[in-house]
């Protein structure tokens, strides 16, 4: 019977893991599907209703008794939602003929061949905007569609959004995501590493207590990280700054209010534990074989790190900057206190001297689904458009951790034969 | 006795000082500085969130004005999204902590452990997104589905292990042959409570703490379970072994040797987890409702103190009231969650201290 | 300054009498070391001649390898090591205050039991030490690191693949690779931990003739466990056991004719 009970637990703990593995897949099967969605070309649907209208659109939900449609967008861009009770509907069908125009400011216009031309159609929106593309969506082929797709993938990529988000692609706050990033590993290597070695390589209380401070801080919440940012950094420091250098501009300020350097710094002080963690585990798994051997030849304590230890930890720090880097781009809350905006006039870095601007806000990639999810005029366009930003943010946060977790093992394997 | 030194080349006499020996140990020097300079700025930068946090609230007298009732109400729906999620994080990520370390087959274990971490990598914007945008409008119709899972997936494990779990001598890929079986589970509870005579039971709100709980518990399951799995792998084999050479099943050297030795580890998870729990802000922020309602309803929502911060700070003019509340709150949240983790570290390091003994000893 | 004194003194009454008159490299007086509470040697007084082999032999445990360690003040990388008494390396007391460790080190060459290059290529692993000493002319380099490796005898196998990881060599072309990184450096006393035990059968001859061109420009100290090969190669044998130097003296004489009883107990393998 005892047996038996143990069996039955030994199944409740296998089917806990079996249920989050399987968890875990569904969600990036979902993001996947969910991500890469909005950027496949949408078939055109016409609907003709009972009292004889009849209308052309894009159906973006199907609910128990309901169809939401997108009809063609006159006026400005989330206005032509239409509900229609599924009793109203005598017939549904998709004529191939049918035109989907997408306008430069996401605006989009449904029409057929033997109506009105594309031009005309385009024309004939109250405020005329230049046409991004014309579609005969229904028309499509699998590879056509998915060619449509690769260049809708490009759009999004690399073009900037208009209308607030809603269209348009992603392009700034990919750059602001990448340069605060950059920014944030320049300070925090040199500050990590140099506690992983002195963590490494002294002994006493000093090392004690640092140990347990970067432990313990580690759990600290990044929200309070941003709470510090804010009021040291960008209230403290950045208003001195302003004082003292910038006092002819005050009181618009110039480094007082948030901007890239203090989210960079934010976020430094957010990841050091991540480097100083990883890189001490690098150096602790250098066999002490090839210290002894260094310093046997003749090299100080100082020379045999910086000119064995180090070159052989190399992957570790690597794996530490990535995972630094992985923690960092997915880290959203501290940055709405430090300077992240949905909208940014500029870009941090551009072609105008001194190139980068470390006291400008930016925009960001994990903001953004934020932002465009909760904060849209048109949720019904904002969320799939959420969700294409969280996939690029997941792919790009997934692909660093695997090359860390890679680049760990390999670590791994090749001091394994220097090791006993 | 004077004894001779002994003698041979002059090469070693001690006038002779190679050149740049003492250069190179002033260079090293230098290095020396520049690691104790990176370590004390690490180590004030860490150091000054709870001095700056403090500072900030000064004057004390001050502290009367600051607005305490709303705090009380964002501290409570930190506790109550803790809670839900503590309810899903712990009971799983001990779960799969316990199988990983001991149960799971090697080659499985490899792939568990990094999917985990994955896991825990997946920024919680996204997560919040998917709770937000996808699970809350199907939990607001949903509620009994999800209450009769609860019941019927450990139900069905527990009677399916009684049944066969004697049959099957080897549970290192458990997991996966039991995904049939947990998936039927779930399509029979959805279809089932799908159906218009079912009972429902419908939330207040569909932005409520239990989507909060639910989102917040997978994103902090990953911690529980790899400082749990920690803990539990640095049992040394040799006192598994020595259970199984007494006749022991997996089961018992489990709940005999290794939750004993380990256990104060699978403590330090469970607090880590709450810790994490308590912080996290973005599935908070968005799938909450951010409404400051009390009470103790799962189905209701919540405003936590990390979203409080999130939104206010940035509009808070500087040393106004408001200002200085929000920064009790952080306060607050700080000295919540560094109690947590200090205390799991201490338990951590001892039980490290110990295990690593024991290692040496055996 | 070159003079010449008895190889064994007074000072050691177990001692067995040594007529030759050799040069000094290397003395240690009332040398004494504790790791932690555990005293792992107890008032050691040997002299090491110069170029010649001295083997260090004994139970394992007995603290040849601590020897080792203290005569080139490796032990002082080991937190709760203490020593006290004398050594002498040349005419530089090693553990006096103004003595310069790594420069000591620099002299004092070491080679381990188990192979161990660096991460590097074989040509940097031998350039390693060089590098230190500030030579960075690329000549000079290759000129020092071809010599070392003929030294070494290991040029011939990797002349070709001097730019391959270190990693990448045999077991036994990783011990002639540490011995060329070790003699690169010119040391004049040269110490060797128990270096043939990671060796097979043929790799060992081939190492035990190296030594003996080795002992031509170098004082070896050699710690091996093998008694055949402590017979074979060296000239002076030093016999420890517990931490206690219990006999010194040339080979042949001590493994012939022992003084002690512990060393004939030893030698004739009733314990050990």
């Amino acid at each position: 019977m005892k047996r038996r009970s143990g069996d039955a637990t030994t199944w409740l703990l296998g089917g806990a893991t079996g249920l989050c593995l399987a968890t875990l897949v569904a969600l990036l099967g979902f993001l996947s599907v969910a991500g890469l969605e909005p950027l496949w070309p949408a078939r055109v649907s016409e609907l003709q209703l009972r009292d004889g209208q009849v209308l052309l659109g894009e159906i973006v939900a199907v609910e128990d008794g309901s169809i939401a449609l997108r009809t063609s967008e006159i006026d400005r861009i989330g206005e032509a939602y239409r509900r229609i009770s599924k009793t109203d509907i005598v017939a549904r069908s998709q004529p191939t003929d049918a035109i989907a125009i997408t306008l430069i400011d996401g605006r989009q216009l449904f029409g057929r061949d033997r109506g009105p031309s594309a031009d005309a159609l385009s024309d004939s929106a109250s405020k005329p905007a230049a046409v991004l593309d014309t579609l005969h969506p229904n028309a499509l082929g699998f590879f056509s569609r998915s060619g449509v797709f690769l260049r809708n993938v490009g759009r999004f990529l690399g073009t900037s959004p208009s209308s607030s988000n809603l269209a348009g692609g992603v392009l700034p706050a990919l750059i602001g995501t990448v340069v605060l990033v950059l920014l944030m590993s320049i300070m925090v290597m040199p500050l990590g590493v140099a506690t992983a070695i002195y963590l490494h390589q002294r002994r006493g209380v000093g090392v004690r207590f640092v140990r347990s401070a970067i432990n313990t801080l580690a759990g600290v919440p990044s929200i309070v990280y941003g709470v510090l940012g804010l009021g040291l950094f960008v209230h403290g420091i950045g208003a001195g700054i302003d004082r003292w250098f910038y006092a002819d501009r005050l009181p618009v300020p110039t480094f007082g209010s948030g901007g890239l350097l203090w989210a960079a710094l934010t976020l430094a002080l957010l990841t050091v534990p991540v480097v100083v963690v990883s890189v001490e585990e690098g150096l602790a798994r250098i066999p002490a074989s090839l210290r002894d051997g260094s310093l046997a030849l003749g090299a100080t304590r100082d020379e045999t790190l910086w000119r064995l230890l180090l070159p052989a930890a190399r992957p570790a720090l690597l794996t530490g900057l990535i995972l630094a880097i992985a923690r960092a781009a997915g880290a959203v809350a501290p940055l709405m206190l430090v300077g992240v905006v949905k909208l940014a006039p500029a870009l941090p870095i551009d072609g105008s001297f001194p190139y980068l601007h470390p006291s400008r806000q930016f925009m960001h990639l994990g903001f953004a689904v934020y932002d465009t999810a909760l904060a849209s005029s048109d949720t019904i366009r904002g969320v799939p458009r959420a969700y294409a930003c969280a996939a690029l943010l997941v792919a790009v946060v997934i692909a660093l951790n695997l090359s860390a977790i890679l680049l760990r093992n390999r670590l791994r394997e090749r001091y394994r034969s220097l090791e006993n | 006795m004077p004894v001779d030194p002994p003698t041979c080349d002059p090469f070693l006499s001690p006038d002779f000082i190679r050149s740049g020996a003492r250069a190179r140990l002033r260079r090293g020097s230098l290095l020396a500085l520049l690691v104790n300079t990176g370590t004390m700025l690490v180590l004030a930068g860490l150091m000054a969130i709870p001095l700056f946090l403090v500072a900030r609230l000064l004057p004390w007298a001050a502290l009367s004005d600051l607005d305490w009732q709303g705090l009380c109400l964002l501290l409570g729906g930190t506790l109550r999204a803790a809670a839900c999620a503590v309810f899903v994080a712990v009971p799983l990520g001990l779960a799969v902590a316990m199988f990983t370390a001991h149960f799971c087959a090697p080659r499985l274990r490899a792939w568990i452990k990094p999917a985990l971490e994955i896991l825990d990598a997946v920024p919680t914007v996204v997560l919040g997104l998917i709770a937000v945008a996808t699970i809350a409008p199907w939990l607001k119709i949903h509620v009994a589905t999800v209450l009769s899972l609860i019941v019927l997936l450990p139900a069905v494990l527990l009677t399916a292990g009684m049944a066969f779990g004697a049959r099957i001598r080897n549970a290192g890929w458990l997991p996966l042959w039991l995904l049939p079986l947990l998936i039927a589970v779930v399509a029979v509870a959805v279809t089932i409570c799908a159906r218009h005579d079912a009972v429902a039971i419908v939330p207040s709100s569909p932005w409520n703490a239990a989507l909060v709980g639910l989102a917040l518990g997978f994103a902090s399951l990953p911690l529980v379970f790899s400082v749990a799995e920690d803990a539990l792998f640095l049992v040394p084999r040799a006192h598994t072994q020595a259970a199984f050479a007494l006749g022991a099943t997996r089961w018992q050297a489990l709940t005999s040797v290794l939750l004993p030795a380990a256990g104060s580890g699978l403590v330090a998870a469970t607090m880590l987890g709450v810790s994490r729990c308590l912080g996290e802000t973005m599935i908070v922020l968005m799938a909450s409702g951010n409404t400051p309602v009390g009470g103790f309803d799962p189905l209701i929502g919540l405003r936590s103190i990390s979203a409080g911060l999130a939104l206010g700070m940035p509009e808070a003019a500087p040393a106004s009231s408001a200002y200085r509340s929000l920064f009790l709150a952080a306060l607050i949240l700080l000295l919540l969650t560094l109690s947590l983790s200090a205390l799991a570290e201490i338990v951590r390091e001892r039980l490290r201290r110990r295990l690593r003994a024991g290692a040496h000893a055996a | 300054m070159l003079s010449t004194v008895p190889a064994s003194t007074s000072s050691s009454p177990a001692n067995a009498p040594i007529t030759r008159r050799v040069e000094l490299a290397l003395r240690t007086e009332a040398l004494s070391a504790w790791y932690g509470p555990r005293q792992a040697l107890d008032d050691i007084n040997l002299d090491v001649p110069a170029h010649r082999i001295t083997a260090l032999v004994g139970p394992s445990g007995c603290g040849k390898s601590s020897l080792l360690r203290c005569l080139n003040r490796l032990n002082d990388e080991i937190v709760d090591c203490r020593v006290s008494g004398r050594v002498l390396v040349g005419q530089i007391d090693a553990y006096a205050k103004d003595t310069i460790v790594h420069d000591l080190r620099r002299s004092v060459g070491m080679v381990f039991q188990r192979p161990n290059p660096f991460p590097l290529s074989v040509h940097d692993n031998v350039a390693y030490g060089l590098r230190l000493l500030g030579i960075k002319r690329r000549r000079e380099l290759d000129e020092r690191i071809e010599a070392a490796l003929k030294a070494a005898t290991l040029w011939d196998e990797v002349a070709s693949r001097l730019d391959d990881s270190a990693l990448s060599l045999s077991l036994g072309q990783q011990q002639r690779l540490v011995i060329a990184r070790a003699i690169a450096v010119e040391p004049e006393i040269l110490l060797l931990d128990e270096p043939g035990s990671a060796l097979d059968p043929a790799a060992t001859l081939r190492f035990e003739e190296l030594l003996h061109e080795l002992a031509r420009r170098h004082t070896i100290v050699l710690v091996t466990h093998n008694m055949q090969q402590a017979a074979r190669v060296s000239d002076f044998t030093a016999f420890l056991h517990q931490g206690r130097l219990i006999e010194f003296g040339d080979t042949d004489a001590l493994f012939t004719n022992p003084l002690q009883r512990q060393t004939e107990d030893f030698i004739t393998g009733r314990y050990g």
